[in-house]
């Protein structure tokens, strides 16, 4: 559906005198630094954090459906597109740009390489975000419990099997 | 009451367009240090194109996998690759730049022949190394034979195209042979009918599909368990709705796809019977993956309670129907 404010970026038009109005000051973590940030009271986190140059974190149904936009906010995931960019003020947000850097990869991401569980990649952010979400609380999950972490993010390519077997594989190396 | 059964799903599929022309470019410049620049316009959507086609030119020149520099579906350098599309690519842009590192490989060939004084079908190129057959241990290395054609002033590079050969279908009989290569598959799916509430549970998915050569088994165990899964989607969940000419189930929220909770457990095989025309025997197996598995669902599902749905999806609703006429 082409709805012009869906786009990403894209802002709902704002009359001139209610400029001011609807911006406000938030401070908060962002992936362990700490950030203060003029936003629009009614932009999305996803949108805020695009504009911010952080595009790791995909925009996929913008309705809170596919999971693509995963974040973690104060140890629980979230769909960023359902998220306003002011509810973060005074809290601690990870996006895949803190999971890990092309020099050190985070165990996740070198075993989501090494099982073959990426292939367009577009859900994969999300996906390694949920399985983070997982490990950070359990170190120690059942299969069915890493199957269930992950149903709420929606992959077209892989049919799943060799994104748990990854998160699976991270969980024996440490055990 | 759950009931389980088990259902077969076959099926075959032409590699490439339909009865239709439809070539793919490549081409391979072997550079100095021995590495390789290939340029395909084969589109990556994830299939794994751009790491099969670097196979199968490191293949060929005997170099890393990692020595080659794949440029894909830039329109402003690369040659036509056709559509990612007809589970063609890796068959298609595959002999493309199969036959572009052939042609590069031949001048090196040329020069190695000189230097070592033999046949040119005594040279052997492996592990960057080039060495005379059963002389493994008095071998050049790639770059000095590449130096070598440098310093005559021979270019090694290549370039190659590939079109399935292929004839149109006649218009009144349907006849011809439109396509140069087929792929062929067989999945055995076990469910679990549940005849209070009409579910079907998928439990596990045995999908074994002959591939020709398996360039990449890992990403060939990635299609077919991706594809099986949109299979799935398609048998139980996947409907567009449409009333008065507009489309009721537009998002995630009323299409529904499978989602990690609906994937049974996958027994992906690779049958391998080499095709051929095909590069180091390779066909496709995109679209191939997804086509049995709808048939052999509702086939499970006939042989657990005994009905014949004909219209997919497989809702809940047409099981209890159906079972309702049936009593």
């Amino acid at each position: 559906m082409d709805v012009p404010w869906k786009k990403p970026g894209a802002k709902l038009p704002v009359l001139e005198g209610d400029k001011n109005m609807s911006k406000q000051t938030i401070n908060f973590m962002l992936n362990s630094q700490k950030v203060s940030a003029q936003v629009e009271s009614d932009s999305r986190l996803v949108d805020f954090l695009h504009e911010m140059g952080l595009t790791g974190t995909k925009l996929g149904c913008g309705e809170g459906d596919c999971g693509a936009c995963t974040v973690i906010i104060d140890g629980q995931t979230a769909n960023s597109c359902l998220v306003l960019a002011p509810q973060i003020d005074g809290k601690e947000v990870t996006t895949i740009e803190g999971l890990g850097s092309y020099e050190q990869l985070h165990p996740l991401q070198e075993a989501f390489i090494e099982e073959g569980a990426v292939q367009c990649g577009f859900c994969t952010p999300g996906m390694l975000l949920s399985a983070k979400a997982l490990l950070d609380e359990n170190s120690n999950p059942k299969r069915e419990e890493i199957i269930r972490s992950i149903s709420g993010n929606l992959c077209r390519c892989t049919g799943y099997t060799k994104i748990a077997n990854a998160i699976e594989k991270v969980v024996r190396s440490k055990s | 009451m759950k009931k389980r059964g088990v259902g077969i799903g076959c099926m075959w599929y032409g590699i490439g367009n339909t009865g239709l022309p439809n070539p793919a470019g490549a081409f391979v410049d072997w550079k100095d240090d021995a590495t390789v620049s290939l340029m395909v316009g084969a589109a990556d959507i994830g299939q794994g194109s751009n790491t099969v086609l670097a196979q199968i030119v490191a293949e060929e020149l005997g170099v890393g996998y990692e020595d080659v520099l794949v440029t894909s579906a830039d329109t402003g350098v690369t040659p036509d690759g056709g559509a990612t599309s007809a589970s063609r690519q890796t068959y298609i842009s595959g002999n493309a730049a199969h036959l572009a590192a052939q042609e590069a490989k031949k001048v090196v060939l040329e020069e190695a022949k000189e230097m070592f004084g033999v046949e040119k079908n005594q040279v052997i190129i492996r592990d960057r190394r080039v060495f005379v057959k059963g002389q493994e241990e008095n071998y050049k290395s790639l770059e000095e034979v590449i130096g070598g054609c440098r310093r005559k002033g021979k270019m090694t590079i290549g370039h190659g195209w590939f079109n399935p050969d292929t004839t149109g279908l006649d218009g009144e009989t349907g006849a011809g042979s439109p396509y140069d290569t087929y792929a062929f598959a067989t999945q055995i799916v076990e469910v679990e009918v549940d005849t209070e509430t009409g579910q079907v549970e998928v439990l596990q998915i045995i999908a074994a599909h002959d591939v020709g050569r398996a360039i990449n088994p890992l990403q060939v165990e990635g299609q077919i368990e991706g594809g099986s899964t949109m299979g799935l989607g398609l048998a139980l969940y996947e409907e567009v709705k449409v009333l008065d000419g507009k489309i009721k189930t537009p998002s995630f929220a009323t299409y529904l796809i499978p989602t990690s909770m609906d994937v049974p457990t996958m027994h992906p095989l690779i049958v391998e019977e080499p095709a051929e025309s095909g590069p180091f025997g390779a066909k496709g197996v995109g679209e191939p993956a997804l086509i049995p598995t709808s048939a052999a669902i509702a086939n499970a599902v006939f042989n657990a309670v005994g009905i014949r749905i004909t219209e997919l999806p497989i809702t809940p609703e047409k099981v209890l129907d159906q079972l309702a006429e049936n009593q």
